[in-house]
């Protein structure tokens, strides 16, 4: 099960870096006002369409030896980058980058402009309409960022694949494990790898939906509705 | 000072020029607005009216530092709150000025009593306390205190942004049209509590409306503006 723990530690590094990382940048996705916004946001958006193999070889590329990203990473820890844990963790941040930043930016576009007035009327600083009018507000979109980024990097193959290749108990995660064991055709040690992160991806989507039905009671009563439903 | 202890604001004085608002961007292109607007309001409640698109809103948000003129000045008594000479810009936070907006605008994960707590986080806990308890009681709500802006209907929810304001003692107080949608009777009532709550508290209101019948039962001075200037002033509509 050793995998499995790799993964669920890499998943939650991910979460937890991609969370820090990704709010200020959602935050001034959702409300600058500069007309070229645009062009980051497809940028933003761009792993949801590359084929993990491709965002994985440039990320090889630029961790190797000879990328400014191995480069710096030798100069400054002594080793390269490419087949570590860490370049795993780099490489996933940018795979899941668009899974973190999208709810978040979309939470606090929904966030009515008059409450933020409101609260700066009201004599509270940036900091505080932040944290008390903000925050509160886009609990789900912050709970569906983090969760879908922890699930995203917990089933992530092409780019573990290519980035860390297989090493066990460096980078050897839950997804690569079975992948060998059906290569060499131990079918029940990949069945049992499998039914955990089957179970595991499971409970998560639960987690996201039961919280986001209990923290959207603002979107208003529907008495009818086009097509009736149960 | 008054009877509570409190400092009485003098008068506010507003001078601004503004070409077109960005929030109506595309208005602007077909017609070009522009706001130029001087006045003085003293203690008392001036009622601006005008037509829609008149300037009255973007004239309160300039006030209240939430737009910025190209030009001009905001002054209450001898404190600037915005210059464009001196390059003084006091942020909206720290104006402390009152505002009720001209749709609701109550924290919805908050409940009746928290709206009202937020603008005075920093008082002491007894003040704070003591001042929640007035304001309720002042304008009726004080059993809807444990309830959520989803859980009171819309005339309450006008009181509740009405005290909300209130109780942070504002030293100017900007109401856009603040009885919207509300009936005859309904509004008649949070007028006697407005006229009742600014006896004690003799500061400048700025209140706007485009209903002839709230202007006449509410003035003591009446501006009226039309395409972003004032066209007439007196005591009476």
């Amino acid at each position: 099960m050793a995998p499995l723990w790799l993964s669920l530690k890499l998943a939650s590094c991910v979460a937890a870096l991609l969370l820090a990382i990704a709010m200020p940048i959602a935050y001034w996705l959702a409300f600058t006002a500069w007309r070229g916004k645009f062009l980051l946001e497809a940028v933003v958006a761009l792993p949801l369409v590359l084929p993990p193999t491709v965002l994985g070889f440039y990320a090889l590329l630029a961790m190797g030896p000879a990328g400014p990203l191995g480069k710096f990473w030798n100069a400054a820890f002594g080793h390269g980058l490419a087949f570590t844990f860490g370049g795993l963790v780099i490489a996933s941040v940018f795979y899941s980058f668009p899974f973190a930043v999208q709810p978040l930016m979309g939470a606090f576009e929904s966030i009515d402009g008059r409450l933020l007035s409101a609260s700066a009327v009201l004599g509270a600083s940036p900091w505080r309409t932040f944290r008390s009018v903000i925050l509160p507000l886009s609990l789900p979109g912050i709970v569906t960022s983090v969760v879908l980024c922890f699930a995203h990097t917990l089933g992530e193959f092409g780019v573990v694949l290519m980035v860390g290749g297989s090493l066990p108990g460096v980078t050897r995660t839950a997804s690569i494990a079975i992948y060998d064991q059906v290569q060499s055709l131990e079918y029940g040690q990949a069945n049992r790898m499998a039914l955990v992160l089957l179970c595991i991806s499971f409970a998560v989507l639960v987690l996201v939906y039961a919280v986001n039905r209990h923290a959207n009671p603002y979107a208003g009563r529907r008495l009818w509705t086009p097509w009736a439903t149960k | 000072m008054d009877a509570v202890g409190h400092e009485i604001a003098a008068s506010l004085l507003v001078r601004v020029h503004k070409a077109r608002t960005l929030a109506s961007r595309e208005r602007a292109r077909r017609q070009p607005f522009v706001l130029d607007v001087t006045l003085e309001c003293a203690p008392g409640i001036t009622i601006l009216f005008g037509p829609s698109g008149a300037g009255k809103s973007t004239l309160l948000d300039c006030v209240a530092g939430l737009v910025r003129p190209d030009s001009g000045s905001v002054s209450i008594g001898n404190e600037v709150l915005f210059d464009s000479g001196a390059a003084v810009d006091i942020p909206v936070y720290r104006r402390g000025i009152g505002y009720v907006f001209q749709s609701l605008a109550l924290f919805p994960h908050l409940t009746v009593e928290e709206n009202i707590a937020y603008g005075i986080g920093n008082l002491p806990g007894a003040e704070k306390k003591q001042r929640i308890e007035e304001i309720l009681s002042a304008f009726h709500i004080t059993e809807l205190r444990q309830r959520k802006p989803a859980e009171i209907s819309g005339g309450e929810a006008q009181r509740v942004e009405l005290a909300r304001s209130l109780v942070t003692n504002p030293r100017v107080l900007l109401l856009d049209e603040p009885m919207t949608g509300l009936d005859d009777d309904l509004k008649a009532q949070i007028i006697a509590d407005l006229r009742a709550w600014r006896a004690a508290r003799n500061i400048p209101i700025l209140y706007v409306t485009h209903s002839r019948s709230e202007a006449r039962a509410l003035g003591e001075r009446v501006v009226t503006m039309q395409s972003g200037g004032i066209v007439s002033e007196g005591a009476q509509l």
